[in-house]
């Protein structure tokens, strides 16, 4: 799995958004981070909640400047049919063909032939900024990585459990 | 052509589900029994008594085994209805992790990934459904799978009684010690024959029931024999002990 400060892998690959077919890459991304959301796949029970809950978070998140990425191994055709069944999703899911891309990102489940429940945020460089796994049954926090998103961009140090709001670490401390 | 009827075809498969207490019960009736005759025949001199240790014998027989059955169908009952409880209980905390296996198990059986979203989705309209469904496609339980204690030690008992009766009636109906003896290995071995053919050749739907009938007389008869051997092989070692 790559790790905050490792170049983020490129890619180019068909999607399905706002309902139709169409193709994303990262170099077409202009938005100042980008939060990457591996998840397993399509038509599941436990995807869903994290799906929709990007979906309502994603005004919050285009507050902060970053755009939402989610990704699994199905074909564009299956997300396009997966984001009608949930209502609709405004966000890119693009297709992982083969898991190549989770395989470059290092959340390719070999046994399962899926994506792990995995989360990049990159920076304006497109570098990894912030990274997490879940275990493959347990769904991911969208509320912390709203919270990591605005506390990278705060560019400050930022204690445990900070929010937007509360007290910045000492400005000389690195660490 | 004949209407397909779900619920005649539940009904036989709740019957069928007792084969094991039937067959188990008659076979070892009938070689129970049949055992009693030939040892006591040689050993006790009165025709009179052989019958009637033959009687104790069948009636014992029966109740042990229904008994047994019983108790042993009652135990499986609780230990599974209580795992079944448990895994119901972990399935309404954390439903989404069995609509999820359910998915996986509909998705090997051939169903697209999509489509057994959808029955899982529908199911989830009703608990009790999405739980009874899953208990039977993840652990292959079912309120059917859980024996009925009763009607396991009944049959038993009552097919333990019947098979007795199989060399039993002969040897009470014919005055010779022998010739009933005769008469009774011949009725086991007609009756062993039967049980076979009809249970793992007719309703089994073997190709050759006669081949299934055969089997049967000779597993049965083949333990019975070599139940037989080791009495004679240890025998003198009872005889040199009582000296």
């Amino acid at each position: 799995m790559l790790k905050p400060g490792d170049p983020a892998p490129p890619f180019d690959l068909p999607c399905a958004f706002d309902g139709k077919l169409s193709h994303l890459s990262l170099d077409g991304i202009r938005s100042e981070m980008v939060v990457l959301f591996f998840y397993p796949r399509d038509f599941s029970f436990i995807c869903p909640t994290e799906v929709i809950g990007f979906h309502k978070a994603q005004p919050a998140f285009k507050t902060e400047h970053t755009s939402i990425v989610g990704v699994s191994a199905d074909d564009a055709e299956s997300h396009r049919r997966w984001a009608a069944e949930l209502g609709g999703v405004s966000y890119p899911l693009l297709a992982d063909a083969g898991g190549r891309l989770a395989q470059a990102y290092g959340v390719f489940d070999e046994k399962e032939q899926v994506a792990m429940r995995a989360t990049f945020v990159l920076d304006r460089a497109r570098t990894v900024a912030y990274c997490v796994a879940s275990p493959i049954n347990v769904g991911r926090s969208v509320s912390e990585t709203l919270r990591i998103v605005r506390a990278i961009r705060s560019g400050r140090l930022c204690p445990a459990d900070w929010e937007p709001g509360a007290e910045f670490g000492p400005a000389d401390h690195k660490f | 052509m004949a209407a397909f009827k779900p619920d005649e075809k539940r009904r036989t498969f709740e019957r069928l589900g007792n084969v094991r207490e039937i067959v188990f019960g008659i076979q070892d009736g009938v070689l129970t029994t049949a055992g009693v005759l030939a040892g006591l025949s040689g050993a006790v001199s009165g025709r009179s008594q052989v019958i009637l240790a033959a009687l104790a014998s069948t009636a014992a027989g029966a109740l042990s085994m229904g008994a047994g059955a019983y108790l042993g169908t009652r135990a499986e009952t609780q230990v599974l209805r209580n795992q079944l409880e448990q895994a119901r209980r972990e399935s309404e905390r954390q439903p989404y992790i069995v609509q999820e296996e359910l998915l996986a198990a509909l998705a090997k059986e051939g169903l697209a990934r999509e489509a057994g979203y959808r029955v899982v989705k529908l199911l989830s309209r009703a608990p009790d459904a999405l739980f009874s469904t899953a208990e039977q496609k993840l652990y292959g339980l079912s309120d059917s799978t859980l024996g009925n204690p009763m009607m396991d030690g009944l049959l038993m008992g009552v097919a333990f009684l019947v098979g007795a009766l199989v060399p039993l009636l002969p040897f009470v109906m014919i005055a010779s010690v022998r010739g009933g003896l005769i008469a009774g290995i011949a009725t086991t071995a007609i009756a062993l024959f039967a049980v076979g053919y009809v249970f793992e050749g007719i309703l089994a739907g073997e190709r050759s029931p006669i081949a299934a009938g055969l089997r049967f007389l000779a597993i049965a008869l083949g333990a019975a024999a070599i139940g037989y051997l080791v009495g004679l092989v240890i025998s003198p070692i009872g005889a040199g002990s009582a000296g």
